[in-house]
């Protein structure tokens, strides 16, 4: 299962066609992405399952124009990635994608208020701090704003780095298991705050993660199996 | 102004970040001591022109033996420049019965161009911005002594009677050397055609002095090089500045090596706290990649906010090193004339580029990185750039050296020699660093016994860590050895500069000379200095006689260009003869004379020459020079030449006879003697008893020299605390930049179950042995290094420095065992899991 089930009548925002990622390892080539395809339109919700080690973040970072496929083509927002360099492939994302991360990245000498300033410092507008402080306050650290990386736990370090996908209002969101260095209770405030903000924006967001909760909570889930998504129902994913 | 306000931003939240602040010291310590040596030398050497503008009397001086044309002193005053003219002649003076040859100096009142006259008008010294009224005459007191005169008396000069008006102390022009044997009488021009001493046949130098900036000087330059070629002398404050020793010459010497090494040091310090700032900075660089940040504005971002840094540094470098010359000028403030020129902009400019040059040689290449950080290392954090490779840098970073090198010496191949010396020297510490970082593992490898927990066990893991760590300990035992190599140069040029310096003027250096004692007068000066003096030189016979022939042809036309019409091709040379090598000289070329080719009459005598004459005026040894002694003409073959130290204090000659060939010339004597404070009523003894010699006292002389060496000391001093400074600073950056990788291991290390002080034992031994391990290279680079420094550029003996194979490993040993550990101490105190994870972020 892929593309089918997701295409609507609208143009995707992200499109993916025979999508293959091999890797040399010494003699052997290793493909990690078989000939993949993948539609997602705006506003919707995907989760991608899989294993430890099926290639999830690799997909993501094509995805996101991160990284260039060994075959094939993605197009985001329309523009196809493959035919843009990598300062081409940025200039794409700026403003209009947010990552979440597992491991967060935030940088550790930068406080709260100016991580989440980071991606806007790009294109700075004459309101970001305002938008900034009151994106942290959303998220319940209106009262952490200088406080650096290192005095914040765990879960308040996401919840800055959803601030700061959320704060450009970015048409599309990728996390990289974004509960996977949280414990399950804060994981799930986590999941709350993106789907709340999913909804509340429009955004589309595309999350790679192997909690099913999350998971369940998406519009539409794919499982990646030896290279390729199969779609799964919501309901199926087991609990 | 996006990218400037975003790389501001950025650096002010840097500002936090340590390697950021060992940044800016380095680069600050690199502008401080370059623009301190900049800004101090460029107005020393101002102040030593104008000093030698004083000693000549002016920035220019013309000398021929007929009036200055009104047109050429026109055109002078046209470019600029300040006038007086000065008439020289030697004249009888006399006083009732009494007569004396005197030295007459004829002034106008434009006199003295520079500085002042001291003179005693009957009230006491005063200092005088001019010369004696029309009508009065001042004179030596010597003079007034041997015509028993005063102020008030009447001296006839030539048809005037004038009237004494004062007594000369000091002019501001008078230098040491023995032009004026006849004592001086100064008078105002006005009363010269008084005298009827102008006849044509007279013996009258015409001066023509000049004051104006360099830029008036040079403008007249052509007009300078016609008079030249006319006949005329010109002597240029320029060209003709006087030596004012090589005390000095090798102190400016030691003070530009000195800055260079704080340069070389700044630059390893800013190299090491790049690699960390950059390593720091990869997570930033892929963040920002991600949020769509271009490669060109990254590179942008990161170049803005390091010259940021840099022109921050700069001005506080500039700042500190603005206080520093004002230390080092304070220092020497009684040797300087009074009024120093302010400090000039250039030194500044220097420093700034000093700061953006080192930032872009020893940092560039490794920034490079940053811009090449894949976006997708936010998912894959083993995704970092491929690092510059060492050689790369290390050549970038020399290359950028040897540019500072040739721009601060200006002699491209003396730079050339020392970075290709340099690069050499690196490839074989590396090779050598190598071999010791195997020898040492192999030497714990093999190492049993101390126990899981003594002191032996943390030698042995440190020393593991440190040979396993092979990459990263190769870069800091570089670095080191070469911060060690540095400030022991300094340190060992500083100790043999002076001692060089205090053998040179030893207590007993003669402080008097006495000259034009008469064959007859020679046993008893002899007996009356013997008893006084402690230390005498011997009585050298003088014959004055003139170079008029080179191998046959004349002396003007066979002498390089550039020495045509020098003054020792137009004055008498003082000739002496002697049996044996006169003290304190020494042999460079040929076998010294044989006394018994003097007897035969056979051919041209043989005679010795001084080596710098002989170079300059192109004579080598078989060159057969003619003189011109008293009308006629002896010719002497050069069968030595000698090298001899003309700062000595000791009579010295240009060319010495052997005897038997010069006696039956008219000649007097000449010695040199240093008579105690206590003994110093000799002088009035010599005086009456031989009133025909000339007594010169260089007691003042010799007291300024030994102050400037004393003064020049401090100052050596004084930049030798920038260097250790700039030293200290490579280690803070280095074992900063190493900070996380043992914060990482301690972490380990205590997970698996190491107490606190285990730890502390195993870094502090990884420290000492990488200290002592430095200090042995450092030794060897040291020593290599300043076999070349001293040959080159300080003509210094070489030797070896024992000590320093000591000093170095233990200092080295002591100083990052102790300062590795202060740093690496927090470190120690952080819980493992916040040092594991600070790790992961990083």
């Amino acid at each position: 299962m892929s593309d089918d089930s997701l295409s609507e009548a609208k143009t995707p925002i992200l499109h993916a066609r025979h999508v293959s990622q091999r890797v040399r390892s010494g003699e052997r080539v290793l493909t990690i992405l078989d000939d993949l395809a993948l539609d997602v339109h705006g506003g919707e919700s995907v989760a991608i399952l899989g294993s430890s080690g099926s290639g999830k973040s690799t997909l993501l970072g094509l995805l996101a124009g991160l990284d260039t496929p060994s075959e094939g083509d993605i197009r985001l927002f329309g523009e196809s990635l493959t035919a843009l360099d990598e300062d081409g492939r940025a200039r794409l994302r700026a403003g209009r994608v947010g990552f979440v991360f597992q491991n967060f990245q935030l940088l550790p000498t930068l406080t709260a208020l100016e991580n989440v300033l980071l991606p806007q410092e790009l294109s700075p507008g004459p309101d970001d701090e305002q938008r900034a402080r009151t994106w942290l306050s959303r998220v319940g650290l209106g009262e952490r704003l200088s406080h650096l990386p290192k005095q914040l736990s765990g879960g308040e370090q996401q919840r800055v780095a959803v601030a700061r996908a959320f704060v450009s209002h970015p048409e599309l969101v990728f996390a990289d298991e974004p509960t996977g260095n949280l414990d399950r209770e804060t994981g799930a405030h986590i999941i709350e705050l993106l789907f709340e903000l999913n909804r509340e924006m429009g955004t589309t967001l595309v999350l790679v993660t192997h909690d099913h909760a999350l998971a369940r909570r998406c519009r539409h889930c794919l499982r990646l199996v030896e290279g390729r998504l199969h779609a799964m129902h919501p309901d199926e994913v087991a609990s | 102004m996006k990218a400037v306000s975003l790389s501001l931003k950025g650096l002010r939240r840097d500002l936090r970040a340590a390697d950021v602040r060992a940044l800016f010291v380095a680069l600050a310590l690199a502008v401080a001591a370059s623009t301190m040596i900049g800004f101090f030398l460029d107005r020393l050497d101002r102040g030593l022109t104008r000093q030698a503008g004083q000693l000549m009397g002016g920035d220019l001086v013309l000398e021929q033996d007929e009036p200055f044309s009104t047109a050429l002193r026109e055109s002078l005053r046209e470019a600029g420049l300040t006038l007086s003219q000065q008439v020289d002649l030697v004249s009888m003076v006399s006083h009732a019965e009494a007569f004396q040859l005197a030295s007459l100096k004829v002034v106008d009142d434009a006199y003295p161009l520079y500085g002042q006259v001291r003179v005693d008008r009957g009230e006491g010294i005063e200092a005088l911005a001019h010369g004696p009224a029309p009508g009065g005459v001042w004179v030596a007191p010597r003079l007034a002594r041997l015509l028993d005169i005063g102020i008030g008396d009447t001296v006839r000069i030539g048809q005037a009677t004038l009237a004494v008006s004062g007594l000369i102390d000091r002019e501001p022009d008078q230098s040491a050397g023995f032009s004026a044997f006849s004592p001086r009488v100064m008078m105002h021009r006005d009363d010269l055609a008084g005298t009827d001493l102008v006849q044509p046949g007279s013996r009258l130098e015409y001066e023509l002095l000049a004051r104006g900036a360099p830029s008036a000087v040079a403008s007249v330059q052509e007009r300078l090089d016609t008079l030249r070629d006319n006949g005329v002398e010109v002597r240029d404050v320029r060209e003709d500045r006087p030596r004012l020793g090589g005390a000095l010459d090798r102190a400016q010497r030691y003070l530009s090596l000195a800055g260079l090494a704080a340069v070389l040091l700044a630059g390893v310090a800013v190299a090491m706290a790049t690699r960390r700032y950059v390593d720091r900075h990869l997570d930033t660089a892929a963040l920002l990649r991600c949020f769509g940040a271009s490669q060109r504005q990254l590179s942008t971002l990161f170049a803005l906010q390091l010259m940021w840094l840099a022109v921050a540094a700069s001005a506080v470098g500039a700042l500190l090193g603005l206080g520093g010359q004002a230390g080092l000028l304070a220092i020497l403030t009684r040797f300087l004339p009074l009024e120093l020129p302010p400090p000039g902009p250039l030194p500044l400019l220097m420093g700034v580029f000093t700061a953006l040059a080192i930032l872009v040689g020893f940092a560039g290449p490794m920034l490079l990185r940053l811009k090449r950080v894949s976006a997708l290392k936010v998912l894959r954090r083993e995704l970092d750039p491929v690092p510059a490779s060492g050689w790369v840098v290390i050549g970038v970073a020399s290359l950028v050296f040897g540019g500072l090198l040739w721009l601060y010496s200006g002699d491209f191949m003396l730079s050339l020699g020392l970075l290709v010396g340099g690069e050499l020297a690196l490839a074989l510490l590396w090779g050598l660093g190598h071999a010791l970082l195997s020898a040492l593992l192999w030497l714990v490898g093999g190492a049993t016994g101390g126990g899981r927990h003594g002191v032996r066990h943390a030698w042995r893991l440190g020393a593991r860590q440190l040979a396993r760590r092979r990459h990263a300990s190769l870069g800091q035992l570089l670095a080191f050895s070469v911060t060690f190599a540095a400030m022991a140069i300094i340190a060992l040029v500083r100790g043999d500069l002076l001692t060089a310096w205090e053998a040179q003027l030893p207590e007993d250096t003669p402080n008097y000379f006495a000259i034009n004692i008469q064959p007859g007068e020679r046993d008893g000066f002899r007996a009356i200095v013997d008893e006084a003096s402690d230390t005498r030189s011997d009585l050298y016979p003088i014959v004055h006689g003139r170079l008029v022939a080179i191998d046959g042809e004349s002396a003007d036309a066979a002498v390089p260009v550039d020495e045509q019409g020098a003054n020792v091709l137009s004055r008498e040379l003082n000739l002496t003869w002697r049996e044996t090598l006169p003290e304190g000289n020494r042999l460079v070329a040929g076998e010294w004379l044989d006394p018994a080719s003097a007897a035969s009459d056979a051919g041209p005598v043989p005679i010795s020459m001084e080596e710098g004459l002989a170079e300059r005026l192109g004579v080598s040894l078989g060159t057969v020079l003619s003189f011109d002694i008293g009308g006629e003409r002896i010719e002497g073959r050069v069968t030595s030449l000698r090298a001899l130290d003309w700062e000595s204090f000791r009579p010295n000659f240009f060319v010495i006879f052997p005897p038997g060939r010069l006696e039956t010339f008219s000649h007097s004597f000449i010695t040199a003697f240093h008579l105690p404070d206590d003994r110093q009523a000799t002088v009035g003894e010599l005086v009456s008893r031989f009133p025909g010699v000339s007594l010169l006292n260089v007691e003042a002389i010799l007291e300024q020299v030994r102050e400037l060496l004393g003064q020049v000391t401090q100052a050596v001093e004084l930049v030798l605390v920038f260097v250790l400074l700039a030293g200290i600073s490579v280690l803070y950056a280095a074992l900063t930049a190493s900070r996380p990788m043992r914060a990482h291991e301690s972490a380990l290390l205590r997970v698996f179950g190491a107490g606190d002080r285990l730890i502390s034992r195993i870094q502090g031994a990884e420290f000492a042995l990488l200290g002592i391990a430095s200090g042995v290279l450092g030794a060897l680079l040291a020593e290599a290094a300043a076999l070349g420094v001293y040959l080159l550029w300080f003509d210094l003996p070489p030797r070896l420095h024992w000590p320093l194979w000591v000093v170095l490993p233990v200092g080295g040993g002591v100083s990052i065992g102790v300062i590795g550990h202060l740093l690496t101490r927090r470190v120690r105190r952080q819980a493992p899991m916040e040092s594991l994870r600070l790790l992961g972020e990083t």
